[in-house]
């Protein structure tokens, strides 16, 4: 049932694209001083959102049949981001990285309360209050 | 919740390469005055598993200076050769010091992804809680 409700899908998405997008910044973090590694990023929620809700039109009835838009490894596509890069061919900028942490955290806790909130107009319209 | 654990082991193998590169760093000092020594030099890659990059990160071989040693005047030192020069190492203090900072900035950077990751997992098990 809270599968249907479309904030919840909104926020649960948000949440999984946050999650991606600081396994992606944690990884460019860690790899700052590989020589040669290009830094990566997940694309905007919006376009992914967008996108994954149109084409998952596939029904599933059984258990070994496939999905049109899987979970999050295969949804969130990680893209290159291009930037300049240092002598050894590294553009990964700390900086950078940081700002986009900030971001994913914003949208990470958005997601959460938005949820967090639904639920409790979910429980209040049952009757049982917070 | 995958993305995130996947979070915490790249960031945590950022720090231990990070702690490594200090480790040759300290060697590097320590031995700046030995006769002979060459500088340790770090250098990072990423870890490839079944041809795949997996995001971690891992210190490579460590690879030694190449740059000439030193000649030392010192007649007296038991290693002179018949001019009286022995060879000193080639650790250059200043770099090895902006070498140590750099890891520890990068150190740092890992500890704080780490440490959002782990923020925004204990704020999703929040939801459970209520």
């Amino acid at each position: 049932m809270y599968g249907k409700l479309e904030i919840f899908q909104i926020a649960q998405g948000l949440a999984q694209h946050a999650s991606a997008r600081q396994s992606a910044v944690a990884t460019n973090v860690a790899n700052a001083d590989s020589p040669g590694y290009r830094a990566r990023d997940i694309a905007p929620f919006a376009e992914v959102f967008d996108t994954g809700n149109t084409a998952s039109s596939l029904r599933k009835t059984r258990a070994g049949h496939f999905e049109a838009s899987g979970t999050s490894d295969t949804r969130f596509q990680t893209i290159d981001r291009p930037g300049p890069s240092s002598p050894n061919g590294n553009t990964v900028s700390l900086e950078t990285e940081m700002m986009k942490a900030v971001e994913v955290r914003h949208d990470h806790e958005m997601a959460l309360s938005v949820y967090q909130t639904s639920l409790g107009i979910l429980r209040t319209s049952l009757g049982r209050g917070r | 919740m995958n993305d995130l654990f996947q979070t915490l082991a790249a960031s945590a193998s950022g720090m231990k390469a990070q702690a490594t590169r200090l480790r040759h760093v300290s060697e590097n000092i320590a031995n700046a005055d030995t006769p002979g020594y060459r500088r340790k030099m770090t250098d990072f890659q990423q870890v490839i598993e079944g041809g795949r990059a997996t995001g971690l990160v891992e210190t490579g071989q460590v690879q030694l200076d190449r740059r000439e040693l030193p000649k030392v005047y010192d007649p007296s030192h038991p290693m002179a050769d018949e001019f009286g020069n022995y060879d000193g190492s080639n650790v250059d203090l200043v770099m090895e010091i902006a070498d140590a900072r750099e890891a520890q900035r990068s150190y740092e950077a890992n500890l704080k992804m780490f440490d959002q990751a782990r923020q925004m997992s204990t704020r999703l098990l929040e939801l459970l809680r209520r």
